[in-house]
């Protein structure tokens, strides 16, 4: 094994390490209840996934959660950054994509779009 | 009637996430003239009463802590309509086994639907779970361990998603499965 095949394998290993230990800069939270996935979770998950793939961001954390008593709001993402989590409600794929482009790229809340903004004990 | 079946085995799997399994095993056999959906997990398992509420209809998801079991019922639903069978292992501590038998050729039938598009997110967006896909029939058996997704993982990075929803793609085609199917 040469050094630099060494390297790259600790980096990548230091890079789940990272994302498991939840240094991520940016959580993306789906709800995925029965509710929400009739209502179309895993079309949003999927074009989270795919917006971040090819945008090659790495940095972000993607993961679901149950019931949260929105069914009617389903689909729900979450955005965790730092000490805020602003909640977005009847996603779709579009505006999946958008929440990556405009709000984790760009750093911009799609206001219009947001159902409550939580300040968190940071 | 539930609109595709990966709809199923993406309510089971987020059961098992939600169970706090480190493992979770997925599998889609056409055996003789039978369709099978399993999923088996190393959670937290449920006791007979959390379970008697997971199957029953009328529950509200405030019944079940934590959510385990949730679409459950749905799953049941579907046995039912088609004259299939659900089978339920499952017990605290000893993880659940939820399999789905249906008759492959009823008409009423729902395909499989994108089973890749729906699994491989899944799988991704959870690295803390190891993941194994099984695909099988009465010769045949095609398989994706956690071995591959973490293989892709390092060669593609975030590209990861495409190369193995493309990975199990072919393995649904080789074993003749299709998403309208």
């Amino acid at each position: 094994m040469k050094p630099e095949d060494l390297r790259r394998i600790r980096e990548q290993a230091k890079e789940r390490l990272r994302l498991r230990a939840g240094e991520a800069r940016v959580k993306l939270v789906v709800g995925m209840g029965t509710s929400g996935l009739a209502a179309g979770a895993r079309q949003v998950l999927k074009a989270i996934m795919d917006e971040l793939a090819r945008r090659g961001i790495d940095d972000v954390i993607v993961t679901q959660t149950g019931e949260r008593g929105l069914a009617a709001k389903e689909p729900i993402v979450e955005v965790h950054e730092g000490g805020r989590i602003t909640v977005y409600g009847e996603v779709d794929e579009a505006l999946a994509r958008r929440i990556v482009a405009e709000h984790v790229v760009n750093g911009r809340a799609i206001s219009d779009r947001v159902l409550e903004v939580r300040e968190v004990g940071a | 009637m539930i609109e595709d079946l990966s709809l199923h085995l993406a309510d089971l799997v987020l059961n098992s996430l939600r169970a706090g399994a480190g493992h979770v095993d997925i599998l889609i056999a056409k055996r003789g003239e039978t369709l099978m959906l399993e999923v088996k997990d190393d959670g937290r398992g449920m006791s007979e009463g959390e379970l008697e509420r997971a199957l029953d209809p009328f529950f509200t998801t405030k019944d079940i802590s934590d959510g385990i079991g949730l679409g459950l019922a749905l799953v049941q639903q579907t046995a039912e309509e088609l004259g299939g069978r659900l089978q339920v292992d499952s017990a605290p501590g000893r993880g659940t086994r939820v399999r789905l038998s249906i008759p492959y050729h009823h008409p009423d039938r729902p395909p499989l639907g994108d089973v890749a598009g729906t699994l491989v997110p899944l799988m991704l967006s959870n690295p803390q779970v190891e993941f194994s896909l099984r695909l099988a029939d009465d010769q045949r058996t095609w398989m994706l361990t956690q071995q591959d997704i973490r293989a892709a993982q390092d060669e593609a990075g975030p590209r990861a998603l495409f190369v193995l929803e493309d990975k199990v793609r072919a393995g649904l085609k080789t074993m003749g499965l299709k998403e309208d199917g």
